[in-house]
């Protein structure tokens, strides 16, 4: 998804008082306060961080990450993301597909429940998917359905709802027919907007179903409390399946922003923030020490081109000179304070798939902007005809930084007048919808773990291509990996497709995003990962003195 | 005083009303909408969501339906959180914000008050001194300094308190941000009060008083008090409305749900009939309380005559 910078923070200067006065009253850092003993702790209790509220609980609306941190404590999928990030079975203990990979037969525990008892059964699969493609529903995740036999055609109103290609042969079968092979299917089951509904409490009560007072769910949490904009609590689900290997039996999420997340950690009343603000990390490593966790996210920082409109489209020379221009480096060590990682291309680097890195990823700063100068001047532009553009990006004081960075660098490198224009996240959305952004922020996280969910941004028809690319060899080569039932030689496919994404520079890669959490050191049972998913399941308190 | 009453409640309603349509009409011309999202969706679901919350009618349109709900006293179901109405949001929303609100001014009263009067008492003395200066400190330095700073030394230092959450009932909860939401109130009420009380003490009735050998406490209380306070009762109707419309950073500091908070996030996401409905409660309030502030007014100071 087009990464949202995060609700307005409001008090940037607490944060700054927070770091300087924290600093000068206490020399010796918080983290030493704190005394971890081995065995469990005897009260399994949790607070976590959120970013923002959730916009809603119910699995076929949720949107955003903070939503789909909490329903995966309260619902499973057929398939659940693990400890570290890989597939485990969920309510569907194992599965069969076919050679053509286009059809799958899920076979569903028995002993799933619904927490008022009820079996979890396929058909609660069926209804749930048909009803996250009606567009009676008005799920804004409709589309990524589209892997789904008939997803597309009934999301767009054009196949009736019960055509969509998901079949319960019997209570504990689900068949699943699909478009082309999906590699990545199993990954995408454990998402929110495939996960099952308790059909009879859903029609029942309509949109106030996932209201605490009514929410019926099938994971290892149940809802128990919803304040908006304070908390939201679950508590341990003893239907579940899996409910004796669940440590934690309470645990309260608050939504809250970056600095309050860093000053409630602090303070005890947080142990497990979502993130804490990139500019502080040297002050909070200095103070918490290892209870500052940071590591790769399935998500890159770039920037995107009008691909239909003056200076960029039949431009190849240009976008080049740009994106050559950029010193990625310094970015990565100077702006995100080694956090981050340098991009060249648009995937990051996942488990057997290699990333495409251009030639000049490798040259001297002095070669590359050489011959970036060499580009920008073939392009037509010079000293006394320089390129100016609007560069728009949503407001966020960790993006203004950067902004102003690489515009300095365009100046410097090639100099090209871009000025960085600062918009509400909504109104960027508004002016990507209607084309009015020539340079544009298109930062993206990755819906799976999977190459494609990165090249597809520059697929023709695809919703998410705001700069409207249209590459028939692209397509092709996306049209071939699409038809590849063997992962490793679709991987070959889906590299080609990137290669060719930096011949044409498409896009200006920046970094890859970072996951960074403050977690107290008697949080047990997890480990940073790609798509930052950490379930409450597998987490445990220790022993401790301290907060 | 009746028609007094019924005159100002009468006017009350054009004012909302105009209040109500431009909260409608910028809201809905600020640029994107409370359905842009990052998923850009196919036009059946587009569709489907406009016509769910009736923005696919002409603009007029949704005016009047808004207009004829509000009658009803429903604000409309929330954008943003689609299983919550406005209602109840607000209904969630403003026993914190009256909480803390009411919390905090009773204690700018009693700090402010009583640190106004030993100022006046001992005016242009050290201790005045120290009092007027804390008091302009008070002022000048604003909530969220003041909010952070608190969390730090009370949450973070020495784990007295809690660094934010509510808890309904309990009483740890509010401290720190009731004395960060009192204190610009504290302050302000100080300055007020020893202005009012530096004039009164020198007033001929307080010389009576003082004349007539009652003890010094006794003229304070029973002579002084009320003249002091009358100035206060016209600046404490806008002030509680203040601290409720103004905690919106001490909610954000402390991870409050009042409306403050939700006013902010609505404004980001577009939600228009939260924001609306929290502009129109903003403007009920204020009405409300200048009234209330008249009427008090008048009680206090028979010179005030209510007139229509």
């Amino acid at each position: 998804m087009l990464l949202h910078p995060c609700v307005k923070r409001l008090p940037a200067l607490g944060a700054v008082l927070l770091a300087s006065c924290g600093g000068g009253t206490s020399p010796t850092p918080v983290a030493a306060s704190i005394q971890v003993g081995h065995a469990l702790a005897a009260e399994q209790t949790l607070t976590r961080g959120l970013d923002a509220m959730p916009r809603s609980l119910d699995p076929t609306l949720v949107t955003d990450t903070d939503g789909q941190k909490v329903t995966d404590d309260l619902f499973e999928g057929l398939t659940a993301i693990g400890p570290d990030d890989n597939v485990v079975p969920g309510v569907a203990s194992s599965w069969e597909v076919s050679a053509d990979g286009r059809t799958w037969v899920f076979h569903l525990r028995p002993e799933a429940r619904w927490s008022n008892g009820e079996p979890v059964l396929a058909g609660d699969f069926v209804y749930a998917w048909r009803r996250e493609v009606d567009p009676k529903t008005g799920a804004e995740n409709a589309q990524a359905l589209s892997p789904i036999l008939n997803a597309s055609a009934i999301a767009t109103g054009q196949a009736p709802v019960d055509s969509l290609g998901v079949t319960a042969v019997d209570d504990h079968t689900l068949r699943v027919t699909l478009v082309s092979p999906t590699p990545y299917l199993l990954a995408v089951l454990a998402d929110s907007y495939l996960q099952p509904l308790p059909r009879a409490t859903v029609e029942r009560y309509g949109d106030s179903w996932s209201r605490p007072e009514h929410m019926v769910s099938n994971g290892p949490y149940v809802l128990g409390e919803l304040i908006v904009g304070d908390r939201i609590t679950l508590t341990r689900n003893p239907r579940y399946w899996g409910a004796a290997t669940v440590r934690v039996s309470r645990v309260t999420y608050y939504p809250l922003n970056r600095n309050a997340q860093v000053s409630r950690f602090m303070a005890g009343d947080v142990e497990f923030t979502s993130i804490f603000p990139s500019s502080q990390i040297h002050w909070l490593r200095s103070q918490l020490g290892n209870q500052v966790v940071t590591g790769t996210y399935l998500g890159v920082q770039m920037f995107g081109f009008n691909m239909v409109a003056p200076p960029f489209a039949h431009n190849r020379n240009l976008r080049l000179a740009l994106t050559m221009a950029v010193d990625r480096r310094i970015i990565a060590d100077k702006i995100t304070q080694g956090v981050s990682k340098p991009a060249y291309c648009v995937v990051p680097p996942l488990p057997g798939y290699t990333p495409q890195l251009p030639q000049w990823a490798s040259w001297s700063d002095d070669r590359r902007h050489a011959e970036a100068r060499r580009l920008y001047a073939a392009a037509g532009y010079s000293a006394a005809h320089p390129l100016h553009v609007q560069l728009d990006y949503p407001s966020d004081e960790d993006n203004r930084d950067l902004l102003t960075a690489i515009a300095a660098m365009w100046r410097i490198n090639l100099g090209a007048q871009v000025e960085p224009y600062d918009e509400e996240f909504r109104v960027l959305l508004q002016d990507l919808r209607l084309q009015k952004a020539t340079l544009f922020w298109a930062s993206w996280i990755g819906d799976y773990p999977d190459p494609f969910t990165f090249l597809q941004l520059g697929q023709k028809d695809y919703a998410q291509n705001f700069g409207l690319i249209n590459d028939p060899r692209f397509e092709s080569l996306l049209a071939a990996a699409g038809n590849e039932p063997d992962n490793a030689r679709r991987y070959r496919y889906l590299e080609q497709a990137e290669d060719r994404l930096n011949e044409e520079a498409y896009f200006v890669p920046l970094v890859y995003y970072a996951t960074r959490h403050l977690v107290k050191p008697y949080i047990q049972g997890w480990r940073p990962n790609l798509q930052d998913r950490m379930a409450t399941r597998y987490l445990q308190v220790l022993e401790h003195r301290g907060r | 005083m009746l028609r007094f009453l019924l005159n100002r409640l009468l006017t009350a309603i054009p004012t909302l009303l105009i209040i109500a349509t431009l909260a409608f009409a910028l809201l809905h011309a600020t640029p994107g909408g409370p359905f842009d999202s990052a998923k850009r969706m196919p036009p059946a679901i587009q569709a489907s969501i406009e016509a769910r919350y009736h923005l696919d009618e002409p603009l007029w349109r949704q005016y009047a339906r808004y207009l004829g709900d509000l009658a009803h006293g429903d604000l409309g179901p929330s954008f943003q959180y689609r299983d919550t109405s406005v209602n109840s949001l607000i209904r969630q929303g403003l026993p914190v914000d009256a909480t803390i609100g009411v919390c905090a001014l009773l204690l700018a009263l009693l700090a402010g008050g009583a640190s106004g009067i030993l100022a006046a008492l001992h005016r242009n003395g050290a201790r005045d001194h120290a009092l007027m200066f804390v008091a302009s400190l008070g002022i000048s330095l604003p909530t969220f300094v003041i909010g952070p700073l608190l969390i730090l030394v009370f949450a973070v230092q020495l784990h007295w308190l809690p660094s934010g959450d509510w808890v309904a009932g309990s009483i740890g909860h509010l401290i720190l941000p009731v004395v960060a939401l009192a204190l610009p109130y504290t302050a302000y009420i100080a300055r007020m009060v020893r202005g009012a009380a530096i004039e009164v003490f020198a007033s001929p009735f307080i010389r009576t008083a003082r004349a007539k050998g009652l003890p010094r406490h006794t003229v304070i209380l029973r002579h002084a008090l009320r003249p002091i306070l009358t100035p206060l009762v016209s600046f404490l109707g806008p002030a509680f409305a203040g601290v409720l419309t103004g905690s919106i950073v001490i909610e954000s500091v402390f991870g409050l749900p009042g409306i403050g908070r939700y006013f902010v996030t609505g404004a980001v996401n577009r939600d228009y009939t939260l924001v609306v409905g929290i502009t129109i409660l903003y403007g009920v309030l204020i009405i409300a309380f200048n009234l209330l502030a008249d009427l008090c007014y008048a009680w206090l100071d028979p010179r005030v005559r209510l007139h229509s």
